[in-house]
């Protein structure tokens, strides 16, 4: 049975109740194809049986609702299976199974959760923020994985008095620092008036980043490598 | 704003400085702009594949020093620029700000004198951490022969301090950066470290260099030897608490009858890096990876070379293995020992589970048993060959006819005796 959620944490966890005792089932979040000869349930997210199962599996292991945030903050297609097929090794052994490193189902869910704190690691120092002319900075992003809000916690430690934008134009959605609370709205477009200097800054930038480069030792794959091409649209060094 | 001409020249002069971590620290934002990370940022890569992570820039270029394989020296002919404090401050906050940077690595030519250099240098910190509020990373270079108590201020400020050995000995050092002494390098250090110490100790409010001290040596440009380096660099490490040494391979920038004129090569530079993780945090000592008077090993990696030398202890079997062992299997590292010794809790691991868990097994499948199954090779020869041609094969390319750029480069490999005409037509195969 393919069991369809909305890809929220109460709605895994009420898909995963239903599911638990399925020995075949799949679980879909957002768009996916039918396979032939397959049935589909839509599960309908309860928040009630949710409680109950988060409850019942933090009692197995008290760090694993943290696991499951991330992985449902994944991109890849695997993620609805492996997550559910991690949990439900959780439930069947009673115990916390992460350290279990040879288990197919622990290094496939902890490869995704990898993927997408090594994302977040990376964003930390690939965001690159414009100045607007209100003295309020923005960046724009297209990360892999859904990354956004957790930056925006990253920027508020550094400088909580600027107030900030940072807009994941890939999943048209944004979380915005208004000098006191980070909140997420949906954006599409947005349209910012630069500072006056904000050029200049970006120049004088261009211009350190082309001088700090040793250009007898270059080496393109390592850097491709460290800074993948898909990840340098927004930043003004590579324009 | 600086202006783009001055930005160019200090940040040419400050290039070739290879520290460039923003790691060790996690200074608190205190109201101001900033913190630290612990754990480092990297902010871009520059087509030479290193990471810009801290703004790395001069605060002059004005050098009353001679040290002969500086781009900066007094009597080089090339542009000079000195920053005001200011000038400095603005451009980190501004470069922060937009998330261009993790924070300053400032470093200087050594002008007027080596006291009113470090004046200067910490000026700018002081100004930068209480007038502009900032609490992000800064890396400061001790400038020899500067008073102690400036560096003792600075340090109040700065959350590493470096001072560079440049060359591995005193005989080098003499010839080659003859104001320089190995005095007014490794006095300070030490200094540094037993203040950094009392200053724990006593449990002071504020910071006394959080990330603690690194230095940076020329490995190519004087004849020492990688066994005499690591042996410098361990007593760095153990005697002085150094936390990191950094190995600059040298690149002919300035012209020199003392100098070699050819490269020191990033083998070399790599070797050293791999021994120098093995005496950090692989549990080695130097006496057992190289004899003093001698090079490592081009052909295998510093722990290989040590395997190979010690065959008697291996093979050992990753089900029992103590951690200790696990990490002195070629091919094995932190990662991967830890990944065996969570998993062997559990079940009892196969070369199959390896794989998954990708323990990487093309050198390590010689030193292992996984449950009593071994899939290596037993000749000790046979061994040695496959691991060595292992790592030829992953830097041999494909010869090109017409690059005569690259067979100029090429050809100095291949050159022994005969000069490079002949070599040229040797591998185009006209003789």
């Amino acid at each position: 049975m393919i069991y369809c959620y909305d890809g929220s944490e109460n709605g895994f966890l009420t898909a995963f109740l239903l599911a638990y005792s399925d020995t075949d089932a799949v679980l879909v979040s957002g768009q996916f194809q039918l396979p032939f000869g397959q049935e589909a349930v839509t599960v309908k997210t309860d928040i009630e049986r949710a409680k109950n199962v988060r409850n019942r599996l933090l009692s197995f292991d008290g760090q694993c609702m943290n696991e499951l945030k991330t992985l449902l903050r994944c991109a890849n297609p695997m993620r609805d299976n492996a997550t559910f097929d991690y949990f439900k090794l959780i439930a069947t052994k009673k115990r916390p199974v992460r350290t279990m490193l040879a288990e197919d189902v622990v290094i496939l869910a902890k490869d995704l959760i990898w993927k997408v704190k090594h994302e977040l690691e990376q964003f930390r120092g690939f965001v690159r923020f414009m100045e607007s002319a209100s003295g309020a900075l923005y960046a724009p992003i297209s990360p892999d994985h859904d990354i956004c809000d957790l930056l925006a916690c990253h920027f508020r430690a550094r400088f909580p008095q600027f107030p900030f934008v940072i807009h994941d134009v890939k999943r048209k959605k944004s979380a915005v620092y208004d000098g006191k609370n980070i909140f997420e709205a949906p954006l599409e477009n947005a349209e910012v008036v630069l500072s006056a200097d904000e050029t200049a800054w970006q120049e004088l930038w261009k211009n350190y980043f082309e001088h700090v480069n040793i250009v007898p030792r270059e080496r393109l794959k390592q850097q491709r490598a460290y800074l993948p091409v898909r990840y340098r649209k927004f930043m003004p060094e590579f324009h | 704003m600086i202006s783009v001409e001055k930005l160019t020249i200090l940040t040419n002069g400050a290039k070739y400085d290879v520290s460039c971590s923003s790691s060790g620290s996690s200074r608190k934002n205190q109201g101001g702009i900033g913190n630290g990370a612990a754990a480092g940022c990297c902010h871009s890569f520059t087509p030479d594949g290193r990471c810009v992570s801290l703004l790395k820039i001069l605060l002059s270029n004005d050098c009353i020093f001679h040290c002969k394989y500086c781009l900066n020296q007094a009597s080089a002919d090339v542009p000079r620029a000195t920053a005001t404090p200011d000038e400095i401050c603005e451009l980190v906050i501004d470069f922060y700000k937009r998330n261009y940077i993790e924070g300053l690595f400032l470093s200087s030519a050594v002008y007027i004198s080596p006291n009113h250099t470090m004046e200067q240098l910490l000026l700018t910190v002081k100004k930068l951490r209480t007038e502009y509020g900032f609490h992000g990373y800064v890396h400061v270079k001790g400038i020899p022969g500067a008073d102690e108590t400036l560096v003792r201020e600075t340090a109040r400020y700065a959350d590493r301090m470096s001072y560079n050995i440049e060359l591995p000995s005193e005989q080098s050092l003499k010839l080659l950066a003859p104001q320089k002494s190995k005095e007014s390098l490794l006095v300070p250090m030490k200094r540094l470290t037993h203040e950094a110490s009392v200053f724990r100790a006593e449990k002071r409010k504020g910071h006394f260099l959080p990330a603690g001290q690194t230095t940076q040596m020329i490995v190519g440009a004087s004849p020492e030897k990688d066994g005499q380096i690591l042996r410098l660099s361990q007593s760095l490490y153990r005697a002085n608490g150094l936390k990191r040494v950094y190995y600059s391979s040298y690149m002919p920038v300035v012209h020199h009858s003392l100098l070699p004129d050819t490269p020191g090569g990033a083998l070399r530079e790599h070797r050293l890096y791999q021994a120098d993780w093995l005496l950090r945090f692989y549990g080695f000592n130097v006496e057992e990876i190289v004899p003093e008077g001698e090079n490592l090993a081009t052909e295998y990696d510093p722990k290989c070379a040590w395997a190979l030398r010690n065959m008697h202890l291996f093979p050992i079997e990753v089900n029992r293995a103590p951690l200790e062992m696990l990490l002195r299997v070629p091919g094995i590292g932190a990662k991967s020992a830890y990944k065996i010794t969570e998993a062997r809790r559990y079940t009892s691991l196969t070369f199959e589970h390896l794989k998954k868990m990708r323990v990487v097994l093309k050198r390590a499948r010689h030193f292992i048993t996984a449950s009593g199954k071994f899939f290596g090779t037993e000749n000790e020869n046979v061994v040695r060959g496959l691991l060595a041609a292992g790592e030829t094969a992953m830097s041999a390319t494909q010869l090109s006819l017409f690059n005569d750029l690259q067979i100029a480069q090429r050809e100095t490999q291949f050159l022994l005796h005969s000069n490079a005409e002949t070599a040229r037509s040797a591998l185009i195969g006209e003789l």
